[in-house]
């Protein structure tokens, strides 16, 4: 009850983060723009709707996670309103897991709002429309989510500038991290160890990328997919969890 | 009492014309800046854009293998941006031989950031092939297609038309022909073409097992009456070879041709002589030594442009 007080708090505050809307607006001219590009291309004139439009609502959705979400505790601490919050009886975990549900829930109404704006371009350009889109969108939301994860366990322990840089730099690693396998399968000893060690505890976002799926048309198989929510489920909770332990022993002066 | 009213008014007449007329100085300021800027863009644009040229930016391109990461998972995007610039240096008249190479890379480029993208390995094989004369460059394109997109009939199509046409490999021409009429959706005439090369490439045995695993794969009666007469065909293609090597050894143990086919027989090269698919007869033209059926007096054979211009 409380988390949910606090989440329902938190999503009433993005609301007023002009921020958002900034983004929103562009992550729709943006789909919009791909009609009038349509014409520049020859071929296949489908893809590039579905190219820009899940792009799009990646991109922005990624920097709505980001840049929201770097403030949500940083800024709590820096305009003195935590101590209203933590002088009641509300634990200090609840208080992170209610302001994580709160971005989550704002950047579920966002993807939904681009989603519909993409699925209105697709239906007036008669492009026929398949269930890999919504699985793709399902899982650009867990990359979503994973990304606001890591933004609230930076949050936790640095100031708003610097979380969003590690933030922005987890989000790069995380689509590189396929590299640093290879490159630790062509090591030996040690030096592959540390390099697996460093890939399995990054987290691999090019997993939740299943924007080519839907351009080609390829189904994904079931069993993939639950892996992929349990892989990303369960990253959020390991990250949450750190974020609470390092939370729990902060001291705010 | 009058005077001062009066004062006053035209005081307030004379701020109202200054202010309307500062903000008609601050409009026309704003559109000569506009002006201004449009002007020189314009100009810079005109100064530097002819010192380079767009299509030389393709050669700069790094490789698809090294930009794909940098993407960061927007790949299938990148493909589609860099095509559609592609297509804006495509469009010329006539590009020089350089220029081909550069497009060829950019393709490898695109493609190679998306390797179901199908639509580029044929727009790329049809134009270095037809206007680049670089059919190794075509080849390798469409090679590369072919082997990411088995199900795309097009990419071997192009690819025997390629070494049927441009590099004289019926053989294996035949062979892109043949594994184009396995992927779906392959138009049907592609099949008899296919049977073709391979007659003519001498593989008429080949050219036998081809039709019967087609046979075996169309349940259409009439795709099946139509696959009959080409294997009778291919049959007289077959036999009339085999005639022609029994002369050729009839004729080095005998120092001349024989008078009739009979003979082949009677001799003991060839077993027997084949009887005609059609009901016909194999006749030797005694003077040249060759063999033609009566049914069907001309060899099975794909029409060719370049030889045909030849004589």
């Amino acid at each position: 009850m409380k988390v949910l007080s606090i989440a329902l708090n938190t999503f009433r505050e993005n609301l007023r983060d002009k921020l958002l809307y900034n983004l929103l607006i562009f992550a729709l001219l943006m789909i919009g723009s791909s009609l009038l590009l349509m014409r520049l291309t020859l071929g296949e004139f489908h893809r590039l709707i579905l190219d820009i439009g899940l792009g799009s609502i990646n991109f922005f959705g990624v920097l709505i996670a980001i840049f929201v979400g770097i403030g949500l505790v940083s800024k709590e601490i820096e305009k003195k309103t935590i101590y209203t919050i933590i002088s009641k009886p509300v634990a200090r975990y609840q208080f992170l897991l209610g302001k994580y549900l709160g971005l989550s829930l704002t950047l579920l109404i966002n993807t939904t709002i681009m989603a519909v704006g993409l699925l209105a371009v697709l239906y007036f350009q008669d492009v026929p429309i398949q269930i890999v889109l919504f699985e793709a969108l399902g899982t650009i939301f867990l990359e979503l989510m994973v990304v606001t994860a890591v933004a609230l366990l930076f949050s936790t322990f640095t100031s708003a500038t610097l979380s969003a840089i590690f933030t922005l730099a987890i989000f790069v690693i995380g689509h590189l991290t396929a590299d640093l396998k290879m490159f630790g399968q062509k090591m030996e000893g040690v030096g592959r160890g540390i390099l697996d060690g460093i890939y399995y505890f990054l987290p691999n976002l090019e997993r939740f990328n299943l924007k080519g799926h839907v351009t080609h048309r390829l189904d994904v198989a079931g069993n993939d997919l639950v892996l992929i929510v349990a892989y990303g489920a369960v990253y959020i909770t390991l990250l949450l969890l750190l974020a609470s332990l390092i939370f729990q022993r902060r001291d705010f002066r | 009492m009058n005077g001062v009213l009066l004062f006053r008014a035209s005081t307030a007449n004379v701020m109202f014309v200054r202010t309307k007329l500062v903000s008609l100085a601050l409009v026309g300021a704003l559109l000569t800046l506009v002006t201004l800027v449009t002007w020189l863009q314009h100009s810079l644009d005109r100064q530097l854009d002819q010192r380079a040229m767009r299509i030389e930016e393709l050669a700069q391109l790094p490789r698809g293998e090294y930009l794909k990461p940098a993407l960061l998972g927007y790949h299938h995007l990148g493909a589609d941006i860099l095509w559609m610039r592609m297509l804006q240096v495509f469009g010329k008249k006539h590009n020089s031989a350089d220029e081909y190479a550069w497009i060829y890379h950019a393709l490898d480029v695109v493609t190679t950031l998306d390797p179901q993208y199908a639509y580029p390995y044929y727009v790329g094989g049809v134009v270095l092939t037809n206007l680049a004369d670089r059919v190794d460059l075509s080849n390798r394109l469409l090679e590369k297609g072919h082997r990411e997109n088995p199900n795309e009939w097009n990419l071997p199509f192009l690819l025997g038309y390629n070494h049927y046409f441009l590099l004289g490999d019926a053989a294996k021409g035949a062979e892109y022909i043949g594994r184009a009429t396995r992927a779906t959706g392959a138009p049907t005439f592609l099949s008899g073409l296919a049977t073709r090369m391979y007659a003519e490439a001498g593989n008429p045995d080949v050219a036998l097992e081809f039709l019967e695993a087609l046979w075996k794969d169309n349940p259409d009666l009439a795709v099946r009456e139509n696959l009959a007469i080409r294997v009778k065909e291919v049959m007289v293609e077959r036999d009339i070879r085999n005639l022609e090597v029994g002369i050729d050894r009839y004729r080095q143990k005998h120092n001349r041709l024989p008078t009739r086919l009979l003979d082949l027989a009677s001799e003991g090269i060839l077993p027997q002589i084949p009887e005609e698919p059609f009901g016909g007869v194999y006749e030797i033209n005694s003077d040249t030594g060759e063999v033609s059926s009566s049914t069907h007096p001309t060899r099975l054979k794909v029409f060719r442009l370049d030889k045909d211009i030849q004589g």
